[in-house]
């Protein structure tokens, strides 16, 4: 195996990493590959890729409140050099209106600036932001949510939301990630819901789930609606998420009747464990079970 | 350079349990001089074969491995067939048999289907060591419904010490299960929203799609003395140390898949009201207040 192979196994392994574990999974890939050099440069692309992916959060510079690093709060490249990829790690918080430079590897955040909103998406962005906000503190113990335009579209918002629970002491960790991309002119919203959980207490149990959605949005849900249209809207997502949770319940119970039960019973049918010198009797053939009963009879 | 493989393990018990077998032979390809401890510590889905004697399918794993072959319970030949693979001697070989033909009826009491295989070796301090695989697979009975495998991995070492053994057992069982019909399902809205309307109206053109995982492994030690009358009982001592063991594990999983991985979602989020609670709590203590004035 190359040293180009090598750091693409490295890379996979690393988008593997479950919920808050990512530093661990990158000490380990670290002594595996021993070469910190190349291993540094080569697995950035992949710490990118699973930060966006993962909703990872950013302190703002400047400001007491946390924002989504993600795709959708990149901040297109502005630099003419396009092989300088620490230029375009750019991302911005609609919400303070800042953009600031986010290293992928220590996860700091630096270089504010300030970023002007589009005047015409901006009245119903800060709207669903507020009715976001105030949906994620009836639902969320510890969450982060932010409300993104669409450059260049006054009517696609993309709401997001992440909220993360490491418990490295008791081996748990979870994180729980949503989407919704709101279209008020096909009048639709599309969005997903994904679950990760790792327990590994002498084990390694995985939750992993998906789950996508597309809905028709009320006619009368429009940004000219202002802060009610957009409680709608935030109304919708309660509704989806709840839904979703009632019935990851009906999920667990089913997988525990019909798959966990059909696998392997917790007793046999006769409700009582194997008499293990009977299981031997009659495989040692019916002559000493037989010569056996005599004795226990007489 | 037990660092690489405390590292390499560390990463096994972190990455997804459903890609340990790609992930495994990743491993093997960046170190190739490591494979064997790798082989031999992780465990990874038994392979269910064919015995070309008697049609019986068994288990393949690394223990029952010589080269690229297998060796089969049933018939004792290895598949693809070896000149000189390695064979119990005789006297194990007899115990080995009747070790395959009890766990076959556990198997059958407890599973009520699936594949089971003994293997017995000789150790050089004169003592012998085993294992015992059971593994069953549900197939969906049809698209949407639930399907799941499981497989235990119990790895023994037996020391007789006159008419007593003493037995050390590693178990490890690894349990998959995936629905695809989480929240795809229509039933009605039960939750109504504390923010106006706006659920009920969509139901009609709504899509969704979902699909849940549980997978994973856990492992446990056990060990156990137990009186030593003639060589079979080393079968129902192991029998009942195994049938023990799967028992308590059985409750851990149930435990963990069903309540751990759950109640981790259930604090990220929450279905109640998190603000309509806080309130609440605040006007009873207002009122408590009141009373007390």
């Amino acid at each position: 195996m190359d040293d180009a192979d090598r750091i693409q196994a490295a890379s996979k392994f690393l988008l593997q990493s479950p919920p808050g574990e990512i530093n661990d999974v990158l000490n380990d890939v670290r002594n595996i590959i021993s070469d910190d050099d190349s291993l540094q440069a080569g697995v950035l692309p992949a710490l990118r890729e699973y930060n966006l992916a993962q909703f990872i959060t950013a302190d703002v510079p400047g400001h007491q409140h946390q924002s989504i690093v993600s795709d959708a709060a990149r901040v297109p490249s502005g630099s003419s050099d396009e092989d300088d990829e620490q230029s375009q790690d750019r991302y911005w918080d609609p919400r303070s209106r800042t953009s600031f430079r986010f290293d992928h590897l220590t996860l700091e955040t630096s270089d504010p600036e300030h970023v002007e909103p589009d005047s015409e998406s901006e009245p119903f962005r800060v709207a669903l932001e507020n009715a976001a906000l105030a949906y994620l503190a009836s639902h969320y113990h510890d969450g982060v949510v932010s409300v993104f335009s669409t450059p260049g579209s006054a009517s696609r918002f993309t709401i997001q939301i992440v909220a993360n629970k490491y418990n490295p002491n008791n081996f748990w960790s979870g994180r729980w990630r949503s989407e919704y991309v709101v279209d008020t002119g096909a009048k639709q919203v599309t969005g997903r819901i994904l679950l990760n959980v790792h327990y590994y207490e002498q084990g390694n149990v995985q939750l992993s789930s998906t789950h996508s959605l597309a809905l028709a949005l009320p006619p009368a849900i429009a940004p000219g609606g202002g802060a009610a249209a957009a409680t709608k809207v935030l109304a919708l997502v309660e509704a989806e998420e709840g839904r979703y949770q009632a019935s990851l319940n009906d999920t667990y119970a089913e997988m525990g009747e019909k798959t966990f039960k059909g696998l392997r019973r917790a007793l046999p049918m006769t409700r009582s464990k194997l008499d293990w010198d009977k299981v031997l009797g009659y495989k040692l053939g019916a002559e000493l079970t037989n010569s056996k009963a005599g004795f226990s009879a007489a | 350079m037990g660092d690489l493989v405390d590292s390499m393990l560390d990463l096994m018990r972190r990455l997804p349990p459903i890609h340990v077998e790609e992930n495994v032979a990743s491993l093997v390809a960046m170190c190739p001089d490591y494979a064997d401890d790798l082989l031999g510590s992780v465990d990874q889905p038994l392979k269910v074969m064919t015995d070309r004697a008697t049609g019986k399918e068994y288990l393949a794993c690394d223990y029952n491995r010589d080269g690229d072959s297998y060796r089969s319970p049933w018939s004792n030949e290895y598949d693809p067939p070896l000149e000189d693979g390695t064979v119990p001697t005789p006297k194990l070989r007899k115990l080995e048999i009747t070790a395959n033909e009890a766990f076959d009826t556990y198997r059958e009491m407890y599973y009520e289907g699936g594949v089971s295989s003994v293997f017995l070796w000789d150790l050089d301090d004169g003592g012998f060591a085993g294992v015992v695989l059971l593994k069953k697979i549900l197939n969906a009975s049809a698209p949407g419904e639930p399907s799941g495998s499981w497989d235990s991995i119990h790895v023994f070492e037996a020391a007789e010490r006159g008419r007593q053994a003493h037995y050390k057992l590693t178990s490890t069982i690894m349990l998959q299960m995936v629905d695809r019909a989480s929240g795809a399902k229509d039933e009605s809205v039960t939750h109504a929203s504390a923010r106006g309307g706006a659920a009920r109206d969509s139901q009609g053109d709504a899509k969704r799609e979902g699909k849940v995982t549980l997978s994973g492994s856990m492992t446990r030690q056990t060990e156990q003395d137990f009186p030593l009358q003639e060589q079979a009982s080393h079968i129902s001592n192991t029998g009942r140390m195994i049938e023990e063991m799967e028992i308590k594990m059985r409750n851990l999983l149930q435990e963990v898949y069903f309540g751990k991985t759950r109640d981790v979602v259930f604090d990220l989020r929450s279905i109640d009201d998190l603000e309509k609670a806080r309130r609440q709590r605040e006007l009873q203590k207002e009122l408590v207040g009141f009373i007390k004035r």
